[in-house]
Formats: structure tokens, C-alpha cells, sequence
């Protein structure tokens, strides 16, 4: 106890010590809000690529989006009906009768960072990068109900739908708009090889004005943004930290102003810290162990079931999660308007799954403390992320959670790229992965039996017919009042089958200096709306 | 000398060739890993097959053998798998803070080295020199990261003297280019004071028993009988021989200068050589690795024959030697 | 410290060392319990209660408290509460080393991590030690082509910065134990090679080799009698500090990421995970990076001794 009041004592010093001049008590009353500063934001990993159809990072993606303009901006207010959107780009929108044709008006002081106005040939550019077979883009899917999209003037779209559904918008919204003058005169065959960062032309709110490859990015005001006197920003500068503990350490000491992700380990003194701010939401992601249903180990639902009730996922949140975060339930968050409110979480209970192993004919019959049946014992082996320490914490209280019911985890970490092939060609037997959920409820791409030898995403390959009826059903109605019986059905089965063992429903914490205001980070994106982010003006910093 | 240098120098062609030709048979030797980089879950078997014979791997060993001999003549060390830029572009970014880190680190090894090695020779058995050579020791013996750790710890999150890491702050190039040179200097204590540090221990080790028995040597003992000052007999007589076993010691650390900091770097974010190549490791990304990695061996090869030279230059006896 | 002196410490901290580590589990008490929602994080020396109820868990806290039928076990978010009857075991112990943020017994780990740490460094040099000769052997006996070709390769590989080539070979193939043990092996025997086609060369040329040859006896003969016991010496003290280095550069790569997977963490491995809560579990960092040096200290010392009972021996 002694060392540590010692360390504590340290700590206050440290605090203290941490910001000399600064006036910590009182925050001056804000007037309107003022243009300038710069804001340094911190980032586990460089951009991927300066291109956003070539990328399939998240984190690189909300970083181009500071770059590249949207047509519309969405809103977090999914938790009773789909989410509405902000104007941006489209100025205004309106339908047709029948629901089939959308006309849309761009903003006509729009333009892009070179002075060259936006236009809907910019759009129509966008969409066909967005579904060219050659560049094959990640999230191309969402684009096959639009069967045309037409520049009917320079600031008028239209676009033709092949039939109505609930997110004809939002499909059409995803992704950003692309520079056609700039970029339509490098063929599609050419593109994953060219050096995208030469060629980056934006509309948003900054431009890029410098990159120091795996070390720092700086933006500046794009003065041709199409809100007039936005940004307030001049410059937004992302840091590239590549470990948790370095963007803590960097944020406490005042080099980084801005960090997403904070790790709960380190709450208590970020929150000592009073030059800096935290911003708690609930993510759209949720952490999950993904069982491989094709081992025959793990191919009985009792059996998976089991293992979820031998996990204690209280702790895991408690140790490894700070507290923050809610237990899993099933395939849909339980912040969104389709989640099925009358399921639980499956309980913990190690005696029940001891039983339940025990029903299926698995028990320790050689005393080494490992179920077995047949001479096979129970083990498994767990992927996690060799990058991601938190995925690897979960794996090491799982394991001893297992153990103690008689089941021999055996956790792995490997780096990304060994773990997307063996999510590919199945081979693993339990892995931790998580997902980020799209505010479009489309549960086929995880749920729908795999065809085999094609690439997918339902890696655990679980297969339910009537869960494929079902989803087949849903994906017809136009309606998402209609679809809601449908989804709770549905999500009664996965539960029911555990393919997977839905960990946590993850809630982010982000962390900033509290000089920056009108941070509204949610669940969309850390940056949301930073086009508005202003520094509190003070005396000048070097 | 000259037959002795043109010799050496010679002799470097074959040996470049044969660590090349051995950086190729590990990676070629390795499990299909150098593929696996380049897979990707979400291709398609054309797309495999292009990116496969974009990078020359659908070609049998042997043409890949020649291939690779051939870039390097030419001085083209490959792509990077993960950033798409030439492997040679990359290092010559790299190389600079590993070279400016490296030169500091190295500095203060010596300078530490040869004031604890004299200090503790002038008394030998003595208390400073009972207790620098146990803390040598320790020193000498302790992980570089747990001493980086420590040390980041202590300066930099407790104390905030300095920097916890990276080698300039933000925004630093828009500053006064001496206030930007304080900043670099400041950023470059911890990680210089961490390779130091553990250096200058095994310097004064080596140094100390050098200095000693020099001292134990004929003319020493006849200094002392011409009744020279002991000072003076340290620091003229003793220090100079001396000094030899420092040059070649000097030279062996030469290429040190290059590999010693990957531990360091990767603590502290230092963007050269030692970060760029653990950040490669992670990522799998196999041109970078390879070529850091006879980048590293060729810079030994070259660092060993300078220290050769240099040897054969401050020792009249090897001179005459000729071997 | 006194030469002849540094030899009996570094034995001493040597078999200091191997002995806990190896034999720790049998020898000393059980450690706590992991019950990582109410004991983790704890400073070295926290006196605990450990508690196992009926379901199989364990609930493991310095503040467990005995309040009529219920038990209160605590932690530092949330508390615990059991029944009495529900308890099959009760113990009185302690984190004599601390312990980690999944409340695992720093001391256990440490002896785990030993155990790994010591095998592989030791496995390793055994295989340097057999390549090495045999490489050393065969180029001083196999004339001078096969010297001028092995020596050539020797240098090149010696060329390459070791801690380079070891990310290289631990990227390349996948890190398990025994591919860590080949890595660390086939990285280090270049030295020994040196030193043994030395010594065998100098050994060769000395008078009582030719007068023993002369009086006619074998080569199997000189071998054992003459040879053997001189190059015994020098290959103890390579080995020796040998190890030292095994045992650093097994540590580099694990706190690299490079080393074996962390289920059970070597020495370097817990430095890494330590650094992450520098603040609030100095321990965890601080006593394997101790663990580390000592065991290296240990054989630096032992390396000297016999360097200095070999000069001895020689004068």
C-alpha cells in the first residue's frame, strides 16, 4: 500500500506539473466561435490508402472523409427508425410518386480544392467507380439496386432505382464524392498501383497539405469548402502513434489533443487530467468470438451454448473493459430500432454448461483436468489480432474462464494477415473479432448460409434454413415496420444456435483537450461534423 | 598499406554477393510465407495470379535468384508490399535518424566509457572502481527496452523533462530552425541516453582492463622511476596506447551505428532503420525486411573494413605487418 | 569484486535461478487463485483470502469479509456476495510478488516464464554449441579449401546484425518454440565456430601434440587426451556468456511480438505487457526486467570466472 500512495503522490505532482501557466480552474465564458488553431489528433496506423474506394480500414476511411465530400450527411438517431440525413453536398432531394426516382440538387457553390466546381458529373463519376467490376469495391454490394444514375444539368442528379426499399438513400449515400476531372482520366486497370497520394483532390472540409509516411499528416482549410466560414480550423494534423499505451502517454503529456479510442486501464487518469475531456457513447460494434461451426468439436449449438455460459462476461467488461461496455445479446445492437427487446443474454452459469457438457458425453475421465470423450480432448485453439492487446486480454480470461469448466483454450495471436486467411479458408477453430454494425439491418452478409469456395463473411460458415427463409423474406419488404417481426424471429434463432458468443457491445471512449469544442464525437465517426470543431482561443501556443 | 586496403576492398564484392545470395535463400526457404503477404482473403484468382507475377514470384527460384541479384546491382532493393514505394526510397528516409541517433548514442558511450574507464584506473580496487564495476555489470545486463521503459517512466511521464517519444514535436518545422534544433535535441536525449548508457558500461569494462594493463607494462614502470607525476603518466603514457584498443573498438561499433537501435527506436517511435523494420516484421511486408536487412549486412562488411583501416593507420606495427 | 569471487556468485545466482524456476511449483506454496474482478493489480506482499465456491469459481480479494451466513468479497469496482454454504474452501495467503491485471500470481508467471526463458536459451545454445564445432572441427582439419569456403560463409552470415536476421527469421517462419530455438540457434554459432577452428589450429602446431604424435599416438587418442580438455575451457566461457546473449535476444523478440505466442509469457513478453500499466503496476514491468538481468549478470560472472581460471591455469 505504501508504494503505491508513493505512486500516487507522483502522479498529483505529475498533474500539477503537467500544464505550467495554464488557468485550470476557471474556463472562460465562450463567445461565438472563433476561426484558427490547429488540432493534433492521434492515430494507431497511416492512412491505408489515399484513394477511399481501394481502402477497407475504418480509421483511414474517417480520415478521408475530412478530405472528400458526401452527398448527405447521416445522423445517429437509429434507435427507434433508420436514420435522416443532414444536407451536405445535396442541397435538397426529392422523390417520385412511386418511391423509384430520386432528384437530387447539388449546392451550386460547391467546389473542389483546385476551384473547380462540384458537379453531378462528379456524382455520376462516383457511382461508376463505386460499381466498376475492375476496382471491385469493398462495399459495392450496396449499390446494386440503383439502376441508373443521370446528370439531368450540371447541379441536378437523378437517380433511378430498380425498386423501393428502406434505405434507397442510404445506399445511394454511401461513399464519397470523387473528383471526375481529376481522376476519370486514369484507367480503372491502373488504379490499385497508382500513388493515390499525388492525386488527392478534395471538396470536404480540408485538404491535404502534407504526409510524412508513418509519421504525420497534415490538413489544411480547403478554402472552397461549401459552408461559407467553415472550417473554423486551419489545420487538423493526425500523429501516427503505433501502440494504445503511446496515444495515452502522448495525450496526457499535451503532444496529442485529440485520441479515439481511449483504453479503459487508463480512465482514472485521463479523467485526473482537467485540460482533457471524455466523451463516453455507445459504439456501433461488438466484440464476439466467432465459433467455427464445421469442427466437429464445436459443431453442436448445446455445445457453444455452453461455452457462452462458462464465460463470465461481467468480468470480462469489468477487467478488461473498464466497466464500460454491455454484455452482448445477439446479432443486432441493442442501441438499434430492429433489436428483438424481449431477448436476455445468455446467463453465466459454469455449472449449467458443466452439465450440459456432460449430456454430450464429454468428461474428465483422465483427471488432467480437460474434458474428453472418445480419447480426444476438448481443446480448441483462439485467434486473436497480434495488434489488438484488447482482443488479446479477452483471450487470456477466457481461457481461464474455459478452464475451469474442463475446456482447453489455447489462445494464438497472429497478425492480420494470417488471420484473414484462415477466417477465409476456415481455418480456425474460435476466433475474437468484432464487427461494426451499418445502420442498414442487413443480416445476410453474416447470417446467410456460404456458399462454398466463394469469399464471404459468415466465416464460422453457419448455416440455418429456416434462418435463410427468413432473411430471403425480409431482404423483399419495402417496409421496416413489416420487417420487425421478421428480425426478431430471426435473431431468436441465432441466439438459440450460438455461432457466436456475443461478448460485449462495445462503448467508445474518446478522449480530447477540452480547448477543442464542439466535439460531438458518436458512433458515425469520431470527427463527426468537424467542420465545426473550433479552438477555444487562449493565449497563443508555439 | 595500400596492397593491404586494395585487398580488402576487393575482397568486399564476394562477400556482398555471398550475404545477398543468403538473404535470398532464407526468404525463399521460408513456408510459402513471402506469398502469403500478398494474398488477400478478398481476391479473386485472377487478381492472385497479377499481383503474383507483378512481384516475379510465379518464376522459378532460380529466375527470382538472378532477378533479385540483378536490382541490387542496380541498386533497386524492391517495392514495399504495404506502402507501394521502392524499398531504397524508404531507407533513405530512414537512415538519417538512425544515423543522427546512432552518432549521439555513440558519443556518449565513449566519452562515458573513457572518463569511468580512467576514473577507475587511477585507483584501481578503489571504491569507484568497486562500484562502477558492479553497476557496469548490472547495467550491462539489463534488457535496452526495460531501461527505455524506466527511463520514459521517470523523465518523461513523471518528470516531463522531455519528450516521451517520436523525434520532433508538432509543428516544429514552422518553428526558428534553432528553436527547431532544441526541439530535435530534446527528443533525442531519452533514446541517445538509453543506447549510451548500456554502451559506456561495456566501453569502461574493456577500456579499464586495457588501461590496467597497460599500466602493469615496462615503460610505465620506468616513467614512474624517472619520477614523472602520476597524472601525467596516466594521461600521456597510459591513455595513448590506450587508445588503440578505443579505434578498434570504435570500428567495431561502426556498423552498430546502423543496426544497434531497433529496440530503442521501437520504444521511443524513432523513425529510422530499427522502426521501419519492426513495423515491416508486423506487417509481413518481406521486400522491406530483406532489404533493411543487407542494407545492415553490407554496412557491417564496409564498418569492419574502415575499422581495419583505421587500426592499420594508428598502429605502426600492423602496418609493417602487412596482413 | 575479487576475481575468484566473481565465479562463485555468478554459480550461486545461476542455480539460484534455475532451481526456483524449475522446481518453484513443487517447492513453494500454491499461489492465489485468479479471480481477475477482485484481485488484480495488487502491489508484491498483498495478503489475500481466497474463497472457492461450489460452482468451480474462485473469488480471491485482500478485503473478504465474514458477515454472519453471507460472505463480502471485494473488489475496486464491484463487490461480490456469496453464501456461506456455498463455500468448499477457504485459505489464507499472498501475492508475494504482485499481481497482474488478470490477477494472475506475478511469481508463478515469473517461474513459468523462467522455465520457457531458460529452455529455449539453453536448447539454443546447445544447438550452436553442435553446429558450431562441427563447423570449427571440420574447417581446421579439411584442408584449406574447405577452411577458405566455410570461413567465408561464416563471415558473411556473422555480416548480418543478429538482431536483423532474427526478425527476418522470425517473420518468415512461424514463431513457435521449437522454430524459436532453431532461429536463436542457427544465429549464434558463428563465434563458436571461430573459436574452435582456433583453437584446433593453434593446438595442432604445439610441441606436446607432435611429440605426443611422434610417440605414436592415435588420433583418437590425441583427440581425448590433448585436445578435449584445452578446448574445454574457452567453450565453457563462450557458452557461458553465449547463454547470456540467448537469453537477451530471446527476450528482444518476445517483447518485439516477435517471440513465441504469449499464453504463457516469457520474461521479455511480461516487459511489454507491463510497460502498458507503467503507472499502476510498476512490478509488472520492473521484476522481469531484473529477472532478465540477473540471469544474465549470472552468467557474465560465471563466463569471467572461468576466463580467469583459464589465464591462471595458463601462467
Amino acid at each position: 500500500m505504501k508504494r503505491s500512495a508513493w505512486v500516487l503522490v507522483l502522479l498529483l505532482i505529475v498533474v500539477s506539473c503537467g500544464s505550467p501557466g495554464e488557468d485550470q480552474t476557471v474556463i472562460a465564458a465562450d463567445g461565438p466561435p472563433a476561426r484558427g488553431g490547429t488540432v493534433v489528433i492521434g492515430l494507431l496506423a497511416d492512412v491505408q490508402n489515399w484513394n477511399p474506394y481501394l481502402v477497407e480500414d475504418l480509421d483511414t476511411e474517417h480520415v478521408l472523409a475530412l478530405i472528400y465530400p458526401s452527398l448527405a450527411i447521416e445522423q445517429t438517431d437509429y434507435h427507434r427508425h433508420p436514420p435522416s440525413y443532414e444536407p451536405s453536398l445535396a442541397e435538397s432531394w426529392s422523390w417520385s410518386e412511386d418511391h423509384l426516382v430520386l432528384t437530387i440538387e447539388l449546392d451550386p457553390d460547391a467546389s473542389w480544392a483546385d476551384g473547380v466546381p462540384i458537379t453531378s458529373r462528379d456524382v455520376v463519376f462516383t457511382w461508376q467507380v463505386q460499381t466498376s467490376p475492375e476496382i471491385d469495391w469493398l462495399y459495392g454490394d450496396g449499390k446494386e439496386f440503383i439502376e441508373s444514375i443521370e446528370a439531368v444539368s450540371d447541379h441536378t442528379v437523378r437517380v433511378t432505382y430498380t425498386h423501393n426499399y428502406p434505405y434507397q438513400f442510404m445506399d445511394l449515400n454511401d461513399g464519397l464524392i470523387i473528383p471526375a476531372h481529376a481522376w476519370a482520366g486514369i484507367p480503372f486497370d491502373r488504379w490499385s498501383e497508382t500513388a493515390w497520394r499525388d492525386h488527392v483532390l478534395g471538396g470536404g472540409p480540408f485538404g491535404l497539405a502534407g504526409h510524412t509516411p508513418q509519421q504525420e499528416i497534415t490538413l489544411e482549410r480547403n478554402p472552397h469548402y461549401h459552408r461559407p466560414g467553415l472550417p473554423y480550423l486551419d489545420q487538423v494534423v493526425f500523429r501516427i502513434v503505433p501502440s494504445e499505451q503511446g496515444l495515452i502517454t502522448q495525450l496526457l503529456a499535451g503532444d496529442l489533443d485529440f485520441v479515439r479510442s481511449v483504453n479503459p486501464t487508463n480512465i482514472d487518469r485521463v479523467r485526473a487530467n482537467t485540460e482533457l475531456q471524455l466523451v463516453i457513447y455507445d459504439d456501433r460494434s461488438y466484440t464476439h468470438i466467432c465459433w467455427n461451426t464445421e469442427k466437429p468439436l464445436l459443431a453442436d449449438p448445446q455445445i457453444r451454448l455452453a461455452l457462452t455460459k462458462a464465460i463470465d462476461r461481467d468480468t470480462l467488461i469489468d477487467v478488461v473493459y473498464g466497466g464500460f461496455g454491455r454484455l452482448g445479446v445477439g446479432p443486432v445492437l441493442s442501441s438499434f430500432w430492429a433489436f428483438n427487446r424481449d431477448l436476455a443474454s445468455v446467463p453465466f452459469d459454469p455449472n449449467a454448461a458443466r452439465a450440459a457438457f456432460n449430456a454430450a458425453g464429454w468428461a474428465d475421465t483422465d483427471g488432467d483436468g480437460v474434458l474428453d470423450k472418445g480419447g480426444v480432448d476438448f481443446a480448441i485453439e483462439l485467434l486473436a489480432p497480434a495488434e489488438n492487446e484488447l482482443r488479446q486480454d479477452l483471450a487470456i480470461l477466457i481461457q481461464e474462464d474455459l478452464k475451469r469448466v474442463g475446456v482447453k483454450a489455447e489462445p494464438r495471436f497472429v497478425e492480420w494477415g494470417t488471420l484473414m486467411a484462415a477466417m477465409q479458408d476456415g481455418g480456425f477453430d474460435a476466433l475474437i473479432n468484432g464487427w461494426e454494425e451499418p445502420t442498414q439491418i442487413d443480416l445476410s452478409g453474416l447470417w446467410m448460409s456460404a456458399p462454398p469456395d466463394e469469399p464471404t463473411f459468415n466465416f464460422g460458415r453457419y448455416s440455418n434454413p429456416e434462418v435463410d427463409r427468413l432473411l430471403s423474406e425480409v431482404g423483399e419488404m419495402t417496409d421496416f415496420a413489416d420487417q420487425t417481426p421478421l428480425f426478431n424471429r430471426i435473431q431468436e434463432l441465432i441466439v438459440a444456435d450460438q455461432p457466436y458468443t456475443f461478448l460485449v457491445e462495445n462503448t467508445r471512449l474518446t478522449a480530447h483537450n477540452s480547448r477543442i469544442r464542439n466535439v460531438e464525437a458518436n458512433a458515425a465517426t469520431p470527427y463527426f461534423d468537424v467542420d465545426e470543431w473550433y479552438v477555444r482561443t487562449g493565449p497563443a501556443k508555439e | 598499406m595500400r596492397g593491404l586496403i586494395a585487398r580488402r576492398v576487393l575482397l568486399l564484392i564476394p562477400m556482398i554477393w555471398l550475404v545477398a545470395t543468403l538473404t535470398f535463400v532464407v526468404v525463399a526457404a521460408a513456408p510459402g510465407s513471402y506469398a502469403d503477404t500478398v494474398d488477400h482473403p478478398g481476391l479473386t484468382v485472377e487478381q492472385r495470379e497479377a499481383l503474383r507475377a507483378r512481384y516475379g514470384l510465379d518464376q522459378p527460384v532460380y529466375r527470382q535468384y538472378l532477378t533479385w541479384l540483378g536490382s541490387i546491382v542496380t541498386g533497386d532493393l524492391g517495392t514495399s508490399f504495404v506502402t507501394r514505394e521502392p524499398v531504397g526510397r524508404l531507407l533513405a528516409r530512414a537512415l538519417p535518424p538512425t544515423l543522427l541517433l546512432g552518432t549521439a548514442a555513440l558519443l556518449l558511450d565513449f566519452v562515458l566509457g573513457i572518463l569511468i574507464a580512467v576514473g577507475a584506473a587511477h585507483r584501481p580496487r578503489g571504491w569507484f572502481d568497486r562500484v562502477s564495476t558492479v553497476v557496469g555489470l548490472v547495467i550491462a545486463g539489463l534488457p535496452s527496452f526495460w531501461v527505455a521503459g524506466l527511463m520514459i517512466l521517470i523523465f518523461a511521464l513523471l518528470l516531463g523533462w522531455f519528450p516521451a517519444s517520436h523525434m520532433h514535436s508538432v509543428g516544429a518545422d514552422d518553428l526558428h530552425p534553432l528553436a527547431s534544433l532544441g526541439d530535435l535535441l530534446r527528443h533525442l536525449v531519452l533514446p541517445a541516453a538509453c543506447l549510451g548508457l548500456v554502451g559506456a558500461a561495456g566501453t569502461a569494462r574493456y577500456l579499464r582492463s586495457t588501461l590496467l594493463d597497460i599500466r602493469g607494462e615496462r615503460y610505465i614502470l620506468a616513467a614512474r622511476a624517472r619520477g614523472l607525476s602520476e597524472r601525467r603518466i596516466l594521461w600521456i603514457h597510459t591513455l595513448r596506447p590506450a587508445l588503440l584498443p578505443v579505434v578498434t573498438l570504435l570500428g567495431l561499433s561502426l556498423p552498430f551505428l546502423v543496426s544497434g537501435s531497433v529496440v530503442i527506436e521501437s520504444v521511443f517511435s524513432w523513425p529510422g532503420v530499427g522502426l521501419a523494420l519492426i513495423q515491416a516484421a508486423h506487417a509481413r511486408d518481406i521486400p522491406v525486411i530483406m532489404g533493411i536487412t543487407l542494407m545492415g549486412a553490407v554496412a557491417v562488411l564496409i564498418g569492419s573494413l574502415l575499422a581495419d583501416v583505421l587500426y592499420a593507420v594508428v598502429d605502426p606495427r600492423a602496418r609493417e605487418d602487412g596482413t | 569484486m575479487s576475481r575468484s569471487r566473481r565465479l562463485q556468485v555468478g554459480v550461486t545466482g545461476l542455480c539460484l535461478l534455475v532451481v526456483v524456476c524449475m522446481l518453484g511449483p513443487v517447492i513453494l506454496p500454491v499461489p492465489p487463485g485468479i479471480d481477475p474482478a477482485h484481485s488484480a493489480l495488487l502491489p508484491p506482499g498483498t495478503a489475500v483470502t481466497e474463497v472457492v465456491i461450489d460452482d468451480g469459481r474462485t473469488l480471491v480479494s485482500p478485503s473478504v469479509r465474514f458477515e454472519g451466513d453471507t460472505v463480502v468479497v471485494d473488489g475496486p469496482r464491484r463487490s461480490a456476495t456469496i453464501n456461506r454454504s456455498q463455500i468448499t474452501a477457504v485459505r489464507d495467503t499472498r501475492f508475494w510478488l504482485g499481481s497482474d491485471r488478470f490477477g494472475r500470481d506475478v511469481l508463478a508467471q515469473l517461474m513459468a516464464g523462467g522455465r520457457i526463458s531458460i529452455s529455449i536459451a539453453a536448447l539454443a545454445a546447445l544447438i550452436a554449441l553442435l553446429v558450431g564445432t562441427t563447423v570449427g572441427l571440420t574447417a581446421a582439419t579439411g584442408g584449406r579449401l574447405v577452411d577458405a569456403v566455410l570461413m567465408r560463409l561464416v563471415d558473411a552470415l556473422m555480416a548480418f546484425p543478429v538482431l536483423f536476421l532474427l526478425i527476418l527469421l522470425a517473420t518468415l517462419f512461424r514463431p513457435g518454440p521449437l522454430i524459436l530455438v532453431l532461429v536463436l540457434g542457427m544465429t549464434s554459432w558463428m563465434g563458436l565456430a571461430r573459436l574452435v577452428r582456433g583453437q584446433v589450429l593453434t593446438l595442432r602446431g604445439r610441441t606436446f601434440v607432435l611429440a605426443a604424435r611422434a610417440a605414436g599416438s592415435t588420433p583418437t587418442r590425441t583427440w581425448r587426451t590433448h585436445f578435449l580438455p584445452n578446448l574445454a575451457g574457452p567453450l565453457s566461457q563462450d557458452t557461458a556468456l553465449r547463454l547470456g546473449d540467448l537469453v537477451l535476444a530471446e527476450a528482444t523478440l518476445s517483447f518485439l511480438g516477435l517471440g513465441i505466442p504469449p499464453s504463457i509469457p516469457t520474461w521479455g513478453a511480461m516487459v511489454a505487457q507491463g510497460h502498458r500499466v507503467m503507472i499502476d503496476g510498476w512490478w509488472l514491468a520492473t521484476l522481469p526486467g531484473f529477472a532478465i538481468a540477473a540471469l544474465v549478470v549470472s552468467l557474465a560472472l560465471v563466463g569471467d570466472g572461468i576466463q580467469e581460471r583459464l589465464l591462471r591455469g595458463r601462467s
